[in-house]
């Protein structure tokens, strides 16, 4: 896999943004949220995702519309939507390069290829990490998992193919996870990693394929998406360093509490208790 | 110091426990409930382990009750206000949620004042209610309109930083000029002081110490007050 970089790029006038790159395969993702909703995209039962995707360069086509609704059904069952009802939650999405290929062009070059929309999905997890204002049930980490042209019938996989083998592939695909504690832990699991489910993939070959190939490309994307979820913990440390060595939790003894007076117990105020 | 990513189960146990922000309990499959943390921040707890949070940084706010937020005055609907408390939602603020309003003697605010107030009610399904009285007391308590003076926006660590008593930024202020401020939960902060300069260079060092664009610490940020001109 290529080198990981997360970037909080700390935009203005939204409440979380991140950069996340594939070497150089990157892209920028921003998310606002919750936030006052037109009436006519109001849902009483939850909140709404408007997710906006847009090119390097042209304008946002046909294919900018399919990612919207691809993200959108990746991002849905990974956020408690149901805490924030009557809201609206914007997620902005912009490729970050134009590539040999021609992808991140707009519909004008061949739409977006795998590792492209991998980055997409890692940025706005990220973006969402970085905005802490949305509840999530987890971390989804996307990966590509591209097949390499061969005259035998085994397919070779590989994971996260590099630009200059985009040419030579003979099939890719994009595999979403979702990393969560709440799902059962397969064999593959970790003790420092949570449990993951595939949420999307698109998997799309030349030649056809069978299911065991689709079950081992999985497996293969499996393992490239830990190690995603592991640059993500460690980029987290930016929460570390802020300011908190000078401050420490509050030590007030609150009087409703059943802890004596004299007590040295550490309670924290209702005014830092944010909800 | 623990730091955790949202869907990481998180070992909090008790016979009495309370979960703060940032923590859900869930079952998972296998039919056992667990506490797993819905944001990304520090795990942080409590001496006798009762209450755990997760502290993280954000920038919008979202409405609990009996927090003191500063708000502005974007309407007037019959008797009622509505106030823009920065959340999803606009704020009701009743126009005789005063101390000592009566119905001949109210306060007079207009559109674009600012208030500091108390969220008296926060529901999901609700917008949220603001109160311009101490709760037990019934009286203002420093609530209500504030005149003159300058908003600032910042992240809501700064001003859970800011409303913290040891917290070095507003002595250090204080000892070089007086100033009056009042700080919102809800990621405001008003400053009133004699000159614009004062005022400025409040508006710059909170900025500085502000986790998210600059994050300096008190030996940096007295470096950086000595460069302003006041």
């Amino acid at each position: 896999m290529r080198d990981v970089t997360i970037i909080y790029e700390g935009l203005d006038r939204v409440d979380g943004s991140a950069r996340f790159g594939f070497g150089s395969t990157k892209s920028l993702s921003s998310v606002s949220g919750p936030i006052e909703v037109r009436p006519t995209l109001e849902n009483p039962a939850q909140a709404t995702l408007d997710i906006q995707i847009r090119p390097l360069a042209a304008i946002a086509g046909t294919d900018s519309k399919a990612l919207a609704t691809i993200l959108k059904s990746i991002f849905a069952p990974s956020l408690f939507l149901s805490h924030h009802p009557r809201t609206l939650i914007q997620i902005v999405g912009q490729a970050l390069c134009g590539t040999d290929s021609g992808s991140g062009l707009g519909s004008v070059g061949r739409g977006w290829n795998a590792s492209l929309t991998a980055s997409l999905v890692n940025a706005t997890t990220a973006a969402f990490v970085n905005a802490g204002s949305v509840p999530m049930k987890g971390v989804v980490c996307a990966v590509s998992v591209g097949r390499l042209q061969s005259e035998d019938a085994r397919a070779t996989l590989i994971l996260d193919p590099e630009e200059a083998e985009l040419s030579r592939l003979a099939g890719s695909g994009c595999f979403a996870f979702l990393f969560s504690a709440v799902l059962p832990a397969s064999p593959l699991s970790s003790a420092d990693v949570p449990p993951c489910s595939l949420l999307w993939t698109n998997y799309t070959t030349a030649a056809p394929f069978d299911v065991a190939e689709l079950s081992s490309a999985r497996e293969l994307a499996e393992k490239g998406a830990r190690q995603v979820w592991q640059k993500m913990k460690e980029s987290v440390a930016w929460l570390e360093n802020s300011s908190a060595s000078s401050v420490k939790v509050k030590v007030k003894v609150k009087t409703e509490d059943e802890e004596p007076a004299g007590g040295m117990d550490v309670d924290v105020d209702d005014e830092k208790v944010e909800i | 110091m623990s730091l955790v990513l949202p869907g990481e189960q998180v070992p909090a146990q008790h016979v009495n426990l309370k979960l703060g922000p940032g923590l859900l309990q869930l079952s998972t499959v296998n039919g056992q409930a667990a506490i797993v943390s819905t944001r990304a921040g520090e795990v942080k707890h409590s001496a006798n382990g009762k209450k755990w949070w997760i502290e993280g940084n954000s920038r919008r706010y979202v409405p609990a009750p009996q927090e003191s937020v500063i708000g502005v005055v974007v309407a007037r609907s019959g008797e009622n206000w509505r106030v823009d408390i920065g959340s999803a939602h606009m704020a009701t603020l009743d126009g005789l949620a005063f101390e000592g309003a009566t119905k001949r003697n109210r306060p007079n605010l207009k559109v674009g004042s600012l208030l500091y107030a108390r969220v008296s009610l926060a529901h999901k399904d609700m917008e949220p209610e603001l109160e311009c009285f101490d709760a037990q007391t019934r009286k203002a308590e420093g609530f209500g309109e504030l005149k003159g003076g300058f908003l600032v926006s910042c992240s809501l660590k700064m001003c859970r930083l800011l409303l913290d008593p040891q917290h070095f930024l507003f002595p250090l202020l204080g000892s070089r000029f007086p100033l009056e401020t009042a700080v919102g939960i809800n990621g405001r902060v008003w400053i009133n002081c004699k000159e614009p300069r004062q005022t400025i260079a409040v508006a710059r060092c909170i900025e500085a110490v502000d986790p998210d664009g600059g994050g300096l610490d008190e030996i940096a940020l007295k470096k950086f007050f000595g460069t302003l001109d006041v």
